[in-house]
């Protein structure tokens, strides 16, 4: 085998293990707010949507927005965003935060806003008003 | 009946396009003009049908006929005529038609000016994309299975038949549309999607070629072909990746120019897969080597587009981007025209690759064909980061369930490396390019690029003080890169300007590395009290009330008007005003605040805008958007929006009180409202006193008991307040009794504190915030009533960017680059057929390189003195 080629081989091979491994560090798992609080680390994605029965507002003091989320599972909690309220906020059909859980706080670093519609709206019209 | 018209002009497209390829198919195999030329008809006739469809798709839209599925869905009556015509591709039907009629301009540029050679064959594999691309959209009716794809032109009616509206009125029409979503209100949308589709639409072009030339078994000639429509894709998606990224930082608040999205890699990947194909095409053209890498590559590039276009568009996204589409029933059409493009690709070369030239002997190392090749895999490993991340959807699960995108960070530590080598490796191989190296005379070479590049990154890395060796080694890995290309430039323009295109692009490119290490120094801009918290936050000196760390630092500043504060040590930044001016959108705010450089003196004025998004919002609960300014200077930028203000808080009260039957839905739930809200005053009452208060007295007379009845549900006890307020200058009183009302779900007790209005005073209000029982005080919050004028605030977001001027820069010159090569591949190509048809064509393995004098006769004179 010619040299070159022999080092080209093991190249592939230690770059594909890298990025392997450090791609599976990279990622981590949806979950919800009840399997959040079992997990460490300030990596946690918890996908749900708005509690919108309940107070959401910034704060001026603390200078961050606070809301209720509810998870795949139900679980409401509060969330705490330390930024203003993002964009989209009350249209998103699905919220991503990302974060760690304190007690029944969920202190968000970050915060995904999913909408069906920035680029393509395929949500039901509401066509009851009509 | 325009609907049957659109949806028969594209089902006859797609039709045309299937016979187009057929014939297209006798064409290259049989020969013959007869076959070729009704197959050119058929394809002009497919361009016609989808002409034709999109004209009408277009006229239904600015005739605004809602009954239409797709312009209900993205127009409303009082859009402007600009963004009615984009609108035509805003969704994702629209947006494929897009595709088609761009790859329809591209095929009628093949079918002039491509040689007879590769023609037919190259249209083969065009015509097959786009059958593919038009069974989408086409809704051909296939018996006993329904239509084929989403056409535009359904009707609402045939999109819901189940809604209650259409059961009872089947000819229903609504009055008005959903409208464009507001965030794609903005210029930047007439420009930045033709662009990139034209982009997708050239990237066939290699494809086609790469497969057409394993076909016909003619290996060589297809690169001269295709270089000039590579270039000119790989133009196309740099010009749009640009409008897409200036557009998400100067108007869209997305923080920045990039955030490794889904959809941005979308466009990336096939970009650099693109960039790799051009490399390798080069050497095959100088060295008549790695002919296989230039197929691959050719094929790679045209794939991950589609790789792309089915990760964005099926809706596996779902989770992990802000912005993918969602899944319109396509996947299966998109995962079939993946696989099928791949599998020819992979088919054909698995087919002919024994057939494929080898090089007789192997390259040297210090050879530019070496490096040049050893450049282009670098590209594609760095391509394959992107792919693996971005497909984490699908490949995370090989080791989580339920995986979520990686960190950013991910991508920025791959990255990172790769940038270094490769900028190192341009400058090296730029000079074995242009002269015949050795070792000794190479190093001898780079000394002034070294020397240069040492001094001017160890100056910079004391001058910013830079603490992060990665960093250090990628920035002199840049300078390097601009001062080698440099050179190289300076001596090629004195010679043969024409030929510069392929130095400039690196020069841009390097300036481009440079530039994005100016993210790494993103900084916001705080006062000295928000500063100090954070440098203890940092520290992890902070904890909240809970006993928990904080880790989050605070990236804003409140600033009052006409209350001048210092923000980054350096600013005096005064909030002027805000007013309603509705310029681009209903209820657009503008704000105008004030930055003094009091290291200057100099002043400037900033004038970030604040709009509710009506058209994407219930009225109970409309969403506000803010689009910031931006200062740029050569060296860093200044960033910065309202992401509050008193403004748009009384704007949302009044909303909400012009829509009282949402006015219980947020702001009036919870205790924590109250707390914040800064404009309110509070004031405790004994039972049976008054007190005085800004020019009213206030009595508090006694409690009423609200009766169980009239109690919200959920509530557990309810009382009012009994009050009397006395106007103290005219003796003018009212009466005025505010709820206070305990009520519970499943595990907290919250109060509700409704607002009521003061009768006599505009906005102002009264709320029953607290029981005191133990001193039989009550605690009420005024708003209107305090003496005091109300408090005019804003939030400020403002940050410090470094470098963006500069990232600009490298893409622009990127892009001149690009262009300059264009045009001499283009005029050499159109040499080289001059040639051909004079002299013959030239040997059947295109050997016509290998050695420099006889290529010396197209080329013009080669070498330069580096």
């Amino acid at each position: 085998m010619r040299p070159r080629l022999l080092f080209g081989i093991i190249g592939i091979i230690a770059f594909t293990t890298l990025v392997m491994i450090n791609f599976s560090q990279s990622i981590s798992s949806y979950v919800d707010f009840e399997q959040a609080a079992t997990l460490s680390g300030d990596n946690i994605h918890v996908v749900g949507t708005w509690d919108n029965s309940r107070p959401a507002q910034f704060s001026n003091e603390t200078m961050t927005f606070s809301f209720y989320m509810k998870d795949e599972a139900g679980n409401s909690r509060r969330v705490t965003y330390p930024r203003p309220k993002p964009n989209n906020f009350e249209q998103a059909d699905q919220i991503v935060v990302i974060g760690e859980m304190r007690g029944e706080t969920f202190v968000s670093r970050d915060m995904l806003v999913k909408c069906p519609s920035k680029y393509n709206d395929a949500t039901t019209p509401d066509l009851s008003g009509m | 009946m325009i609907g049957t018209l659109g949806h028969a002009a594209l089902s006859l497209a797609f039709v045309s396009a299937i016979f187009a390829t057929w014939f297209y198919y006798r064409a290259a195999q049989q020969g013959g003009e007869k076959n070729e030329a009704i197959a050119n008809a058929l394809f002009f006739l497919k361009g016609a049908f989808t002409l034709f469809a999109s004209g009408l798709l277009v006229y239904l839209i600015f005739s605004h006929q809602f009954q239409y599925y797709y312009v209900y869905n993205y127009t409303s009556s009082d859009l402007q005529n600009v963004y009615l015509w984009a609108a035509f591709y805003s969704g994702q039907e629209g947006s494929l038609l897009l595709w088609i009629l761009s790859s329809f301009l591209v095929g009628l540029a093949i079918i002039k000016w491509t040689s007879p050679i590769y023609r037919a064959p190259v249209m083969m594999f065009m015509g097959l994309t786009q059958v593919f691309l038009l069974s989408m959209v086409s809704g051909f009716p296939i018996p006993g299975w329904g239509d084929l794809g989403a056409s535009p032109f359904r009707t609402l009616a045939s999109e819901m038949p189940d809604a209650p509206v259409f059961q009872q009125n089947p000819d229903f029409v609504p009055a008005e549309g959903s409208g464009l979503n507001d965030l794609l209100r903005s210029p930047w949308i007439i420009i930045h999607p033709p662009v990139i589709f034209l982009g997708f639409a050239m990237m066939t072009v290699p494809y086609a070629f790469a497969l057409a030339s394993l076909w016909k078994r003619k290996y060589h000639e297809w690169i001269h072909a295709a270089l000039p429509w590579t270039l000119g894709a790989n133009l196309c998606l740099l010009t749009a990746i640009f409008l897409g990224g200036y557009w998400a930082y100067v108007t869209l608040s997305f923080g920045g120019y990039w955030a490794w999205d889904p959809v941005e890699n979308a466009s990336l990947v096939p970009w650099i897969f693109g960039m790799a194909g051009i490399h390798a095409m080069l050497i095959q053209k100088k060295h008549a080597s790695s002919h296989k890498a230039s197929i691959i590559f050719a094929i790679l590039a045209y794939v991950t587009i589609v790789y792309q276009t089915f990760l964005t568009r099926s809706g596996i996204l779902g989770d992990s981007s802000v912005h993918s589409f969602v899944d319109l029933g396509l996947y299966n059409h998109l995962l079939l025209f993946m696989l099928v493009t791949a599998a020819i690709g992979v088919g054909m070369l698995i087919y002919r690759y024994r057939e494929l030239p080898e090089p007789k002997k192997e390259s040297p190392v210090l050879s530019r064909e070496f490096m040049m090749f050893s450049g282009a895999m670098i590209l594609f490993l760095v391509g394959l980061v992107i792919i693996l991340g971005t497909s984490s959807p699908v490949l995370g699960r090989l080791f989580v369930d339920n995986p979520t995108p990686p960190d950013q960070q991910f991508y920025n530590n791959w990255t990172l490396p790769f940038g270094i080598l490769i900028g190192l490796m341009t400058v090296v191989t730029q000079y074995l390019w242009w002269k015949r190296h050795d070792a000794e005379s190479l190093a001898s070479a780079l000394i002034a690029p070294t020397l240069g590049a040492s001094v001017i990154t160890i100056a910079a890395v004391m001058l910013v003080n830079m603490n992060n060796l990665a960093y250090m080694i990628y920035l002199f890995a840049g300078v390097f890169a601009v001062i080698g290309n440099g050179i190289v430039m300076i001596k090629l323009g004195r010679r043969n300007p024409r030929r510069a295109g392929g130095t400039i692009t690196h020069i841009g490119f390097a300036i481009l590395m440079i530039g994005f290490l100016g993210a790494a120094f993103d900084r916001p801009m705080v006062d000295s009290q928000t500063r100090e918290y954070n440098r203890a936050v940092a520290a992890g000196q902070v904890t909240d009330d809970d006993g928990f760390r904080v880790n989050q630092p605070i990236e804003f500043v409140e600033i009052e008007k006409d209350r001048p504060k210092l923000i980054d040590g350096r600013y005096m930044v005064t909030f002027k005003s805000a007013e309603i001016t509705e310029d681009n959108r209903p209820g657009e705010q503008e704000y105008e605040v004030q930055f003094e450089d009091v290291e200057s003196g100099r002043t400037f004025v900033m004038r970030p805008t604040v709009y509710p998004m009506l058209s994407n919002s219930s009225p109970g609960a409309v969403e506000w958007t803010v689009d910031p300014d931006v200062r740029t200077g050569w060296f860093r930028d200044i960033f910065m929006y309202v992401a509050g203000s008193s403004l748009v808080d009384r704007e949302i009260a009044r909303m909400e009180r012009e829509n009282p039957s949402q006015f219980q839905s947020v702001d009036q739930l919870g205790p924590q409202m109250a707390d914040h809200d800064p404009d309110e005053t509070k004031t405790r009452v004994r039972r049976g006193s008054t007190i005085d208060m800004g020019g009213y007295s206030i009595s508090f007379r006694n409690f009423i008991y609200i009766d169980e009845a009239e109690l919200p549900e959920g509530s557990i006890i309810g009382v009012k307040a009994d009050l009397e307020i006395t106007d103290s200058a005219s003796g003018e009183s009212w009466e005025l009794q505010p709820r206070y009302i305990l009520a519970s779900d499943d595990d907290a007790q919250y109060a509700i504190n409704p607002a009521e209005e003061l009768p006599f005073m505009d906005e102002g209000m009264v709320r029953f915030t607290e029981i005191h029982p133990d001193s039989d005080e009550i605690e009420l919050a005024f708003r209107g009533i305090d003496g005091e004028p109300e408090r005019e605030w804003i939030l400020l977001a403002a940050e410090h960017k470094p470098m963006i001027s500069v990232v600009w820069l490298g893409t622009f010159l990127l892009m001149f680059g690009f262009s300059v090569a264009i045009i001499y591949r283009w005029a050499d190509q159109k040499k080289r057929e001059k040639h051909e048809n004079e002299f013959g064509p030239p040997s059947e393995n295109g050997n016509d390189t290998d050695d420099l004098s006889s290529k010396n006769k197209i080329e013009g004179k080669d070498e330069v003195p580096v």
